[in-house]
């Protein structure tokens, strides 16, 4: 009877915790997005009244259609360029202002995060600057080299133009990953290292035996989240630069997305390319975690 | 338990995910500009108050008008609305406008709650999909017998008639735009080149400003419908004999048009332009306000672009320029000029709450003594008949106005075309001014296109 | 305590390196003020780096101040960014709460669902929150954007939060229940006070992205008066496609950047652990 009550208790203290948020929740996060992905199966243009069940038809039709193609390319080109890019910068970051006794390490620190509470908005519009052809920075530093003024389009090359945007990406998501590193690295026991010192192992070799085996799970988070960032993000800095042009060279699923949905009128079309652009990041994040779930076996 | 361990790193990167993810955005903003009709210039010359005969009962409640806010600007909006609201003084109107307002207010005209009366221009609306799509109000009966607030048949006074989509008439042309190529008479002047009248005078004068050091042509490659309303649309209909109707077909989807030869020899003419070096290389990645911008700075000679440039750039032209303006430039030598034009047009939505009062605006805007004053306050010819040489309208409007009422010209009249095939004209010709395509696969590419939209 | 360097040269690289990548950062900030003082003219004419020339046009700041209404948006996104950030600090911490500290079915379900949210593509739920919201009459209001935010922001919170309330000691609680205090006594006098750090780290972290937002506020509100300062750059941008004005735009992005910069400058330390909150162990 008493303990009755107390469980009673127990669940509705349990239940007042947990309904208002799942509410909240289910109403303003799962439902849309469900209701949008629904509208994969569906031949709507986004603005008329009807909607006509297609079935599968706007996967099929994807299937034919070059530019999804060369978008989830462009994609998985940003994903590997921009892990290699960060993890590489971040990681030489995170050990030169930890493990090299540099005076102004916290100064560097707190700046190289600076890019990251900066909108993406703005940012975009500051590498736009950068690239511009003719008044842009990139040229106008070059020229000072040169005898002719030098009027590469950046962002406007035949092919390769997505290989431009990676600085930019790379740019601006470093800090906060090398925070992440900084992190993982002091919490490393400095007698790791002295005993090592000890024992005559280099920097270079005191990197590989100690800092990069004892931060390997943080290396991996960070790069599952490049990944899934930029699977779901990168639109937004390609959509401000090149709107996914010339000819499509830039175009990346998300951007591809916001074209067919909003400015083509293919609304089902659009959500089935949000529908691939979750399974891609599943299957991605199931085949990078096996990846490096063998790696640190290897390590131990 | 396991399981937890097992997603412990997917988690984190998944909040990590959140964490930068956060802030950021599209390119796709709002803006509704609140402008309290209520100070509705009392002392407007009410010259046009609605006659009594014309009008019905007095006009009342709530009246939404969307406008979108771009190279023409807002000020001859913001007379109309304030006169019509003097003359309505019991109608509250609301306007809805901006820059951004197409994007802005799509949800609504999803959800079936649009404003009563649209201006469709700017880059996201698209007329022909609006009908598709049933937005808009069928006014093929009303217009055939509608009168202005002077008494006067609407049909009348229009210089290009509304298109019509199966024969149905939804949305009326209200400004009367031309594409064409500018440039800078002074600095033409200066240099002693002469002004195009042709292909081959416009490839000669290229040739010679190429050598005295100045890229001849900039466009806009980010958005290549500037360069395909002024060159190649013109170019197809020169090089069809004059005859426009290949254009509809197009825009009808008809394989058959595009794989025309006057499709392929208009192609060739911007490879031409490409092969000798006279296509501004930084065009390709930039937006229309930095090629105007290099245009009017003379660091390049000409430009493909609308009549509403001189007004969209009035704060940034420096002393001195004047512009020189052709509708086009690829007909043969003794050829008539093309005159692409680009009209906007104004609707009435099918949802709209207060078509009463949407119809009266129709009647009291399409009227004579708005054709000077649009013209005096957007830089741009109106699609009304009137003669506007008596206004304060800029010269090159009263210009373009001729070169649109000359009879030797050949005047395009407003085509829409399927927004699919359209972005793949534009895609295509822009990879064609880099050499990525041939014109053949330009037609390939979009004829592709067209069977797919026309599925 | 660390290693130095050992070799001269090797350390002059990575110095170098380092400062080079400073500039890159701090750079773009102070061209941004720069180019913020010039007028059109300034921008075509003369280098990119150029300083602006004298008189410097502080007008444009005042221009954006008073035309563009900057005043009233800065207050909207200070009411949104607080609104929400304390909503969802509510929120997320009571629920993070019950999953750290007790076993029920679906506990493990329900920690996956929030975790797991975060990897769909938000631009498809736009068109159907729209309709969702209209029909609650939440379109252009403060509330439906401070709502749609803090659902956005419960499953960072809950994660970091459940690994907060996990590594605080369990006698602390059972100190409270022998006192009397019952669940929710416990938790709002006992809990809550304790996880302090952890709740200032998140909501610093979720001050940050709603300052910043900006899609969702633009599907969102379209009166003007409701603006945040991310939807109006976002306007103002647009604007420029037919009205050049970069000097005003730069004055009115650093506008928008600056008080990010002063939390961000002021809470680093917070923002940081944010970061690794739950990657560290």
């Amino acid at each position: 009877m008493n303990s009755g009550t107390v469980k009673w208790q127990r669940n509705l203290f349990i239940a007042s915790f947990i309904v208002p948020t799942l509410l909240f929740f289910g109403v303003f996060t799962i439902y849309p997005v469900a209701q949008g992905l629904y509208y994969s199966f569906f031949d709507w243009s986004g603005m008329s009244d009807k909607k006509t069940f297609v079935g599968f038809d706007n996967f099929v039709e994807m299937f034919h259609d070059p530019i999804i193609w060369r978008a989830i390319g462009n994609d998985y080109f940003l994903v590997a360029g921009k892990i290699v890019g960060i993890m590489l910068l971040a990681t030489f970051f995170a050990v030169a202002l930890t493990r090299f006794g540099f005076r102004l390490a916290g100064f560097f620190r707190s700046i190289f995060f600076i890019p990251n509470v900066i909108s993406v908005v703005v940012i975009g519009v500051l590498w736009n600057f950068i690239y511009n052809p003719q008044i842009g920075f990139l040229n106008g530093f070059l020229s000072l080299f040169t005898k002719e003024q030098v009027t590469i389009t950046w962002l406007g090359f035949p092919g390769h133009t997505i290989w431009m945007l990676l600085p930019p990406a790379i740019w601006a998501g470093i800090g906060f990953y090398m925070i992440l590193l900084i992190a993982a690295i002091q919490s490393i026991p400095e007698s790791y290292y002295e005993a090592a010192s000890i024992e005559g192992a280099g920097q270079w070799k005191q990197f590989w035996s100690i800092t990069v085996p004892l931060t390997w799970e943080q290396i991996k988070v960070s790069i599952l989240n490049i990944m899934m960032t930029t699977l779901n993000g990168s639109f937004v800095i390609v959509w401000i630069m090149t709107e996914g042009g010339p000819d499509n060279s830039t175009q990346v699923m998300g951007s591809y997305l916001y074209q067919m949905a909003f400015r083509q009128y293919h609304f089902g079309y659009g959500a089935a390319i949000g529908f691939i652009i979750l399974v891609l990041s599943l299957i991605t994040t199931i085949v990078l975690q096996r990846l490096m779930r063998h790696d640190t076996v290897e390590m131990s | 338990m396991m399981m937890k361990k097992k997603f412990a790193a997917l988690g984190i990167a998944v909040i990590l995910a959140a964490v930068s993810l956060a802030g950021c955005g599209s390119g796709n903003t709002n803006s509704e500009a609140t402008n309290k009709p209520t100070n509705a210039a009392p002392a407007a010359e009410e010259t046009k108050t609605p006659d009594a005969g014309n009008e019905p009962a007095k006009l009342t409640g709530d009246f939404e008008i969307q406008y979108f806010v771009g190279g023409y600007g807002d000020k001859w909006w913001k007379k109309v609305i304030a006169d019509f609201q003097a003359a309505n003084p019991d109608l509250k109107i609301k306007e809805s406008s901006g820059p951004k307002i197409n994007d802005q207010n799509r949800p609504r005209w999803i959800g079936g709650n649009p404003p009563d009366f649209v201006y469709i221009d700017g880059p996201v609306l698209n007329d022909r999909q609006m009908v598709e799509d049933g937005q808009l109000e069928d006014l093929t009966d009303w217009l055939k017998d509608a009168k202005n607030v002077d008494g006067d048949l609407i049909t009348d006074i229009l210089a290009q008639p509304a298109q019509q989509f199966d024969g149905k008439v939804y949305n009326i042309p209200l400004v009367l735009n031309s594409w064409g190529v500018f440039w800078n008479k002074a600095l033409f002047k200066e240099k002693g080149w002469s002004e195009p009248t042709d292909f081959a005078s416009f490839l000669a004068v290229s040739d010679k400003i190429k050598a005295d050091g100045i890229t001849p042509f900039i466009h806009t490659g980010k958005y290549p419908y500037y360069i395909n309303g002024s060159i190649l649309y013109p170019a197809i209909v020169s090089a069809n004999n004059n005859d426009y109707t290949i254009l509809q077909d197009m825009a009808a989807n008809k394989v058959e048009a595009f794989e025309s030869p006057a499709v392929l020899a208009a192609l060739n003419k911007i490879v031409e332009l490409r092969d000798k070096g006279f296509i501004d290389k930084a065009s390709i990645q930039i937006n229309h306000t930095d090629s105007q911008m290099l245009f009017l700075q003379n660091k390049d000679a000409f430009i493909p672009n609308g009549l509403w440039l001189p007004n969209e750039m009035a704060k940034d032209i420096p002393a001195g320029f004047d512009f020189g303006f052709i509708p086009s430039v690829t007909q043969e030598a003794g050829g008539k000029v093309v005159a692409n034009t680009s009209t906007s047009t104004v609707a009435i939505a099918k949802n709209g709450k207060n078509k009463e009062a949407a119809k009266a605006f129709l009647q009291f805007i399409f009227s004579k003594a708005q054709a000077s004053q649009w013209a005096e306050l957007s830089g741009a010819p109106s699609n009304i008949k009137g003669d506007i040489s008596a206004s304060n309208a800029p010269s090159f409007v009263k210009d373009a106005a001729k070169y649109l009422t000359d009879p030797n010209t050949i005047v395009i009249p407003t085509i829409t075309y399927n927004a699919d095939v359209d972005k793949a004209m534009m895609d295509a010709t822009d990879a064609l001014t880099i050499s990525t395509i041939t014109p053949e696969e330009w037609v390939k590419r979009v004829t592709d296109a067209v069977k797919k939209a026309s599925k | 305590m660390n290693i130095q360097l050992k070799h001269p040269v090797a350390k002059l690289v990575v110095s170098v390196i380092l400062v080079l990548w400073g500039i890159s950062v701090l750079y773009p900030l102070l061209w941004t003020l720069f180019d913020s003082l010039k007028n059109n003219e300034q921008f075509f004419m003369n280098a990119p780096w150029s300083l602006p020339e004298l008189p410097l046009l502080w007008s444009n700041f005042s221009y954006v101040w008073s035309k563009y209404n900057f005043s009233t948006y800065f207050v909207n996104s200070l009411v949104i960014t607080i609104g929400s950030t304390v909503l969802a600090l509510l929120l997320s911490a009571t629920t993070a709460y019950v999953l750290a500290r007790y076993k029920f079915r679906g506990s493990n379900a329900l920690f996956l669902l929030y975790i797991s949210s975060m990897m769909v593509p938000f631009v498809l739920a736009l068109i159907p929150l729209f309709f969702l919201m209209n029909s609650m009459g939440l379109i252009n209001t403060k509330l439906g954007l401070i709502f749609v935010y803090t659902s956005s922001l419960l499953a960072f919170g809950i994660f970091v939060l459940v690994g907060f309330f996990k590594s605080l000691p369990k006698e602390l609680e059972e100190a409270a229940i022998v006192d009397g205090a019952s669940y929710y006594g416990t938790f709002f006098r006992v809990m809550l006070p304790l996880s302090q750090p952890g709740l200032i780290t998140i909501g610093i972290v979720n001050i940050l992205n709603i300052w910043n937002e900006y899609i969702v506020g633009t599907i969102l509100i379209n009166d003007p008066d409701q603006y945040t300062l991310p939807v109006e750059i976002g306007v103002m941008q647009a604007e420029m496609q037919y009205r050049t004005e970069w000097g005003p735009l730069f004055a009115a992005l650093l506008i928008t950047i600056v008080p990010v910069l002063i939390i961000y400058i002021i809470f680093q330390r917070q923002i940081a652990s944010g970061i690794t909150a739950g990657a560290v162990k």
